[in-house]
Formats: C-alpha cells, sequence, structure tokens
C-alpha cells in the first residue's frame, strides 16, 4: 500500500516536473543552446502531438481519477487488506498462543500424571503399611482374646472343681454329722447323757 | 405412718405397765387388758396386736430358754439364771425345753442370742468347720 502511494506521489510529481521543466529551462538558458533545446521539445511535442493545455487536463484527469480511486477503491480494499492482515495475524498469534498453551498444558498434565502417580504409589505404600499395621493388632487382639479365653475356661473349671470339692467336703461333713449324730445318740447311755448336759449346763452358767 | 407409730408407742408403753419389777407378770397384763378394753379405743384390734408382739419379744428377752434332752437341777437352772441376769442387767428366768435332736449337753436362747453347749451343736459347727 505504501509503494502504491509512494508510485503515485512520484507519477504527480513527475507531471509537474515536466510541465515547469520548459519555463525553468527558457529562464536560465542563453543565446543558441536556448534555441537549441526550445527546437527540441517544441519538435518532440510536435511529433508525438503533445499539447501542454491537453497534457495538463490529463494530469488534472489523472490526480482526480487516482483520488476517485485511492478514496474510494484503493482505501477501503487496502482497509480490507489490513484487516484480513490483521485477521491472519492474530489468528497465528492465537494458534502460536495456542501451541504454546498446549505445550504447557500437555507439560502440565505430564507433571500431574507424574504426581499423581507418586501419589498413588505413596498411597499404595501407605495403605500396605496401615494394612500390615492393622494386620498385626489383629493378630495381637486375637492372640490376646484367645489367651483371655483360654484364661476364663481355665478360672471356670478352677472354680467348678472348687465348688465340687466343697460340695464333697459339705456332703462328707453332713454323713460324718449324721452318723455321729446316730451313733452317739444310739450308744450314749442316759446317765452319761445327763452327766455331759449337767456339764455343758454348769459350762454355760459358769 | 403417724397413726402406726402412736399404736407402737401406746404399745411400748402398755408392755411397761405390765412389769412389776421389771418382769411382765400375768396379773398385770391382765389389768392392762382390762383397762385397754374399758379405752373403747377404736384401734382396738391392732394395737392388741401391736401389744401382743411386743409382749413377746419382752417376754423372750426375760426367758432364758434352756433346751436339753436330759432333766436339769434346779440349783443348775438357778446358776444359769443368775449368769444371762449379770450379762443381760435384767432379771431372767430360766425354762426348761425337752428336745431330743441335741442328743446331749445344753442350749440356751435369750431373745435372739443363741448359747449352745450340745453335742449336736458342737457335730454341726464342725461340720461347718470342715465344709
Amino acid at each position: 500500500m505504501k509503494a502504491f502511494n509512494i508510485f503515485l506521489i512520484f507519477a504527480i510529481f513527475l507531471s509537474f516536473s515536466l510541465i515547469a521543466a520548459p519555463d525553468s529551462v527558457a529562464g536560465t538558458m542563453e543565446g543558441s543552446q536556448e534555441v537549441a533545446v526550445d527546437n527540441k521539445i517544441t519538435m518532440i511535442t510536435d511529433k508525438f502531438g503533445v499539447s501542454v493545455p491537453t497534457l495538463i487536463a490529463q494530469m488534472v484527469n489523472f490526480c482526480l481519477v487516482a483520488l476517485v480511486l485511492y478514496y474510494f477503491a484503493v482505501k477501503p480494499i487496502s482497509a480490507t487488506l489490513e484487516e484480513r492482515q490483521q485477521k491472519i495475524s492474530d489468528g497465528l498469534q492465537y494458534a502460536e498462543e495456542m501451541k504454546t498453551q498446549l505445550a504447557e498444558a500437555e507439560r502440565e498434565r505430564t507433571e500431574k500424571v507424574k504426581q499423581a502417580a507418586i501419589g498413588a504409589q505413596k498411597i499404595l505404600a501407605e495403605a500396605r503399611e496401615q494394612s500390615k499395621e492393622m494386620i498385626e493388632v489383629k493378630t495381637q487382639e486375637a492372640a490376646a482374646q484367645a489367651e483371655a479365653i483360654i484364661r476364663k475356661a481355665s478360672e471356670a473349671t478352677e472354680l467348678e472343681r472348687q465348688k465340687m470339692l466343697a460340695d464333697v467336703r459339705q456332703e462328707v461333713a453332713r454323713l460324718v454329722v449324721a452318723t455321729s449324730s446316730k451313733v452317739l445318740s444310739r450308744d450314749l447311755s442316759d446317765a452319761e447323757k445327763s452327766t455331759f448336759s449337767e456339764s455343758a449346763a454348769k459350762e454355760l452358767a459358769s | 405412718m403417724k397413726r402406726d407409730k402412736k399404736i407402737t408407742q401406746l404399745a411400748k408403753n402398755l408392755v411397761e405397765l405390765s412389769k412389776e419389777d421389771g418382769l411382765v407378770t400375768e396379773a398385770r397384763v391382765v389389768e392392762v387388758l382390762a383397762g385397754l378394753k374399758q379405752l373403747r379405743h377404736r384401734s382396738y384390734l391392732i394395737i392388741l396386736k401391736t401389744f401382743l408382739v411386743r409382749l413377746r419379744r419382752e417376754l423372750a428377752l426375760q426367758t432364758a430358754v434352756v433346751s436339753t434332752p436330759n432333766i436339769l437341777s434346779e440349783e443348775t437352772l438357778d446358776k444359769i439364771s443368775a449368769k444371762y441376769s449379770a450379762i443381760y442387767g435384767r432379771t431372767i428366768s430360766a425354762e426348761v425345753q425337752e428336745d431330743t435332736s441335741l442328743i446331749a449337753g445344753v442350749r440356751v436362747r435369750v431373745g435372739d442370742d443363741l448359747y449352745d453347749a450340745s453335742v449336736a451343736g458342737r457335730l454341726q459347727r464342725l461340720a461347718d468347720c470342715v465344709g
């Protein structure tokens, strides 16, 4: 776009130079040189059919057309092209950013996967440790319970044995007493019983 | 509740009135009963029952029941009576009761207290020690 503008300015400048050239040449040259140059230009213009008013009119027309084209064609196209260019640039930038973000995301994902793997390993190790500890605790508890059950059973057996022994002892004592009572009742004479009673009464009275 | 307390107190007083020289006598009990009859109290029956319970308790306290399978001499009974009167600090009379289950020996009961010197009692104590 800038190149087109420069070209347009150059064309206008050249046209004016061409117009101004005969005047400046005429003012500075003297003598025969001046006449020779004049003749040459006149000869060229005549030969090519160029007339100054037509040239000026054409230049003005050209400028007008150039201006019209500039404002109504070149400028919108230029704006559209710039917009497109901007969009493409934005798109490329966006794609680049996306690429960067994707790479970053990929990196983060990889990092997270790695961290997750490390975490999983850690949790697994902890779980293994805990299960090991739990098994140990449960084993100890089971052993303690078994021991308690055995101890209780042993105590119960001992109590039962003691109770049986007491019962036997009581029964034997009862039998001994009953037998002794019968034997004494039968074998003691009335006189002996009376003597014993008197003696016991005196014992209580003394 | 208050009424029960009053009746208990009345029965207690009646028992005290039934005593002569610290001992409950039949004559005094008859007099007390006659007086109670004249009083015509509305809780007459309850008072009588309470009085009977307290009277039995009092008689038990002033009587030493001597259980024995044999006959004891008067002298021995007097000694027993004197001994327990001295122990309890009140006049206690001895009353003999025949009990052949004792085999031989004597068992004396004063109120809720029991003194045993019988063969059956000794055998039982032996059995208790062994058992």
